[in-house]
């Protein structure tokens, strides 16, 4: 490949992946949510975070672990050696104990915790 | 590649089946508490615990230990935070302690004493000598708990400004959740209940003047407007008020002392409010040293909190120099005392009075000696250049007289005199500056808060109306005030803050 070729891919790349971050905040039938989500945006299955299917309340602290692995999860957002303590789901700091809401939005974008003393790089995040 | 996505689908289905039994569980039921009749007795209480401590910081997390070990069969640790362990948990993890295992091994001659009166200089003539010694005598017993814990140091000591002598461990995440870490499994494991998202409110007294308790309010949600629901707890034993600084209060800080006003930040999390302490002077603890507030001159304009450019700006000020990039010419003694050169610092400002931190400027050669270089280039808070017309250019200081002044300055490293500042050039031998160099910009930050409450030797509260300790209330670490006078040495607040939580859990098992 060219190198203006390389360019070019390496920018497609980029622009999908910012689009992308974008996007998974998508307006369903009264309420934004996450298209990663959408599976639980028929009118139906709110209760799938909240505690009832109308919710008036924040979900609960673990609501998310119902779904989600942690040990899957830290595997998957494990990081090289000198930077292990950054790895958000088994931090230098709180270890496993941070509440998922702490960094992920779910109806409306959100920074993550971290963010407010360090700037470490996580492509993969999701704001 | 499910691993790789982080949940586990089969799972979903059948707990999503279940109705997410998990969630319904805990999500906090708030009983309704019923009016305080009389504001001070017939309180109807929703629990009851023998030990109600307020903040999952060194003190508090110390303090549930030492109950749990001299036999307290509830002891409950409520934190107004998603997450425990507060300041302490983002701290540097420096632990002083006299008379320790490393102070053997390195053959280092030191006693109890000894650190106190290292505290009582630094403290310029209003510490607390009594509290500091009793610390100080207690400190290795407590850095014994950590390390009994699981937390793990250095095997070697350092000697931090103002200590005559090497007697600081740090450890080897050097930062302080190498030990709030250990702590907490520790309370976990003994059987310490730990609750988040729980503000403690207001205090509860009987009718003959002791606390009984506190009200608190589950369900908080610090930054989302949630206050939470009112819940009254009974403590049979006590209450302990653990809540740490008010480094984040501007009101309260710049009331105490005007420059430290929303323009300066703070290397504290921003739970570091301090309501805590105003409870504890609303029921009439004597406030103490609340103008004593230590601003960190060696913080960065360009990242949040304590970040990478402080260590590194420690590490590298004895052979730098600052300038104001508006002359480009030095405006202080670069290794002053903190408070000396913070104040310097919030004098550099453009024409219009906006802040414009000074640019410290160091040899690359030199600056490449500390591991913090590496961090503050990659995560752009500090820059290198090749010349310095390149520095002059990027920051916007007049090359002139920048050149002029190295050249100065260079002239003072030979001499081994500082002709502008007095600034001490001993650490400065042989340190030339010269191409290339590397820069950072500083700006003070709020970092500790040597005021608080009063409290005696016995971590308990003093009352301004009767001068004696107010029954059933005890305070300690940060938010307890005067021990430490003008200002606080370096790693001196690990051993106050885990000592006086000690104290303070004897006393109330005690009674
Ligand atoms: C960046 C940094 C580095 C430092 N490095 C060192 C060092 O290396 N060595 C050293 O000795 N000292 C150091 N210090 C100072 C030291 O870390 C603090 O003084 C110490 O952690 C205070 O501990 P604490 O237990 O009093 O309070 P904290 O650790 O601050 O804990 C108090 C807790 O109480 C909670 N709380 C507050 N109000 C309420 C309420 N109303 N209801 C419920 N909970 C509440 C807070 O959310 C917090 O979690 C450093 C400080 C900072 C900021
Ligand atoms: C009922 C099951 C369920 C619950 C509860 C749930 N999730 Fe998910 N989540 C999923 C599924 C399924 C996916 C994957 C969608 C896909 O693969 O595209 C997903 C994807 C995600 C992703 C995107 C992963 C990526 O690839 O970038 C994030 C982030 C996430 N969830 C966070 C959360 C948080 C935070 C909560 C709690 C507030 C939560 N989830 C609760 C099922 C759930
Ligand atoms: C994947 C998990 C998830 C699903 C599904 C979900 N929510 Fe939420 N909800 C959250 C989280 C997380 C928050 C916290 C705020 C945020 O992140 O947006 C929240 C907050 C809310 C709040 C604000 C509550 C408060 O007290 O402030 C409302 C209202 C709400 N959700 C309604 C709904 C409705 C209605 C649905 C179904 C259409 C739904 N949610 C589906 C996770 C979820
Ligand atoms: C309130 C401020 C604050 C927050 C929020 C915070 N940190 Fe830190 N962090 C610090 C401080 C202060 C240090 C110590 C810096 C030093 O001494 O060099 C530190 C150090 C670290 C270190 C070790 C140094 C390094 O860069 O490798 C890691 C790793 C780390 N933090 C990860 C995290 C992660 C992950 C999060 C989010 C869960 C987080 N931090 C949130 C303040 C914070
Ligand atoms: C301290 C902040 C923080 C917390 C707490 C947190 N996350 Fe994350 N999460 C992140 C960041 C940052 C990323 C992106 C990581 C990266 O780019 O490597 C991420 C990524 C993810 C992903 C995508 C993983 C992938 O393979 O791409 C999922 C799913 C997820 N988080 C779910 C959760 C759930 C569920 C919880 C609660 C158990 C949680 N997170 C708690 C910050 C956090």
């Amino acid at each position: 490949m060219s190198y203006k070729k390389l360019m070019f891919a390496v920018l497609l790349v980029f622009i999908a992946c910012t689009v992308q971050a974008q996007e998974t905040l998508k307006q369903f039938d009264g309420i934004k949510g996450r298209s990663y989500h959408a599976d639980f945006y028929d009118g139906k299955s709110c209760d799938s975070c909240h505690d009832s299917k109308k919710p008036l309340n924040l979900p609960a602290d673990d609501a998310c672990l119902s779904c989600h692995d942690l040990d899957d999860l830290i595997k998957a957002t494990e990081r090289a050696k000198d930077e292990m303590g950054q790895n958000p789901h088994n931090n230098m700091h709180f270890g496993k104990d941070v509440p998922c809401m702490e960094c992920h939005g779910e109806h409306q974008p959100r920074e993550h915790m971290c963010q407010g003393c360090h700037s470490f790089k996580y492509k993969k995040f999701k704001q | 590649m499910k691993e790789e996505k982080g949940h586990q689908a089969d799972r979903r289905k059948f707990l999503v089946g279940m109705g997410i039994a998990g969630a319904a569980a805990t999500a906090t039921l708030a009983s309704p508490a019923l009016a305080v009749a009389g504001n001070r007795c017939e309180t109807k209480w929703d629990q009851e615990h023998e030990v109600v401590i307020i903040g999952s910081g060194f003190a508090g997390l110390a303090a549930a230990i030492q109950a749990k070990r001299l036999g307290a069969k509830s002891v409950v640790i409520f934190e107004k935070m998603a997450v425990f362990g507060g300041n302490s948990a983002v701290n540097g993890g420096l632990f002083a302690a006299p008379n320790t295992a490393l102070q053997k091994k390195e053959g280092v001659k030191d006693s109890p004493e000894r650190m106190a009166a290292d505290q009582a200089k630094a403290g310029r003539g209003i510490a607390n000598e009594e509290q500091l010694l009793h610390v100080a005598k207690r400190a290795n017993e407590a850095l014994q708990m950590t390390i009994d814990a699981g937390a793990e140091y250095f095997p070697y000591l350092q000697q931090l400004g103002g200590h005559s002598v090497p007697r600081t461990y740090q450890t080897t995440v050097a930062v302080g959740s190498g030990i709030t870490q250990p702590l907490l499994n520790e309370c976990k494991k003994l059987g310490v209940r730990l609750v988040n998202r729980t503000k403690f409110e207001s205090l509860i007294f009987d009718d003959k003047g002791k606390v009984v308790g506190a009200k608190i309010r589950e369900g908080y949600y610090f930054g989302r407007g949630k206050e939470g629901s009112p819940v009254n707890v009974r403590a049979a034993r006590g209450v302990l008020i653990a809540t740490g600084g008010f480094a984040r209060n501007v009101g309260l800080r710049s009331a105490q002392d005007p420059t430290l006003t929303a323009e300066v930040g703070s290397t504290n999390p921003p739970n570091a409010t301090g309501e805590g302490l105003l409870e504890l002077f609303n029921v009439g603890a004597v406030p103490v040293h609340m103008a004593h507030i230590q601003t960190g001159p060696w913080a960065s304009a360009d990242e949040d909190g304590f970040g990478y450019v402080s260590n590194y700006s420690i590490y590298n000020f004895a052979h730098s120099i600052s300038v104001f990039p508006k002359t480009g010419r030095r405006f202080m003694n670069e290794i002053a005392d903190r408070k000396t050169r913070a104040d310097a610092q919030l004098q550099c400002r453009d024409d219009n009075g906006n802040p414009l931190p000074p640019v410290t400027i160091t040899s690359y050669e030199h600056a490449k000696q500390h591991p913090t270089m590496k961090k503050v280039l990659k995560y752009g808070v500090g820059w290198k250049f090749d010349t310095v017309e390149d520095l002059a250019k990027h920051h916007n200081i007049p090359v002139k007289a920048l050149k002029q002044q190295i050249e100065e300055y260079n002239g003072y490293v030979k001499k081994g005199v500082d002709e502008q500042f007095g600034k001490p050039m001993a650490k400065a031998k042989d340190k030339y500056l010269k191409a290339p160099f590397v820069t950072v910009r500083n700006w003070p930050k709020v970092h500790y808060c040597q005021g608080g409450a009063l409290t005696d030797v016995e971590a308990r509260v003093i009352d301004s109306s009767t001068w004696k300790p107010i029954p059933g209330l005890y305070a300690a670490g940060e938010v307890a005030g005067g021990m430490h006078g003008v200002s606080r040495l370096g790693s001196c607040s690990i051993p106050d803050c885990m000592v006086m939580g000690m104290t303070a859990a004897e006393n109330m098992m005690k009674s």
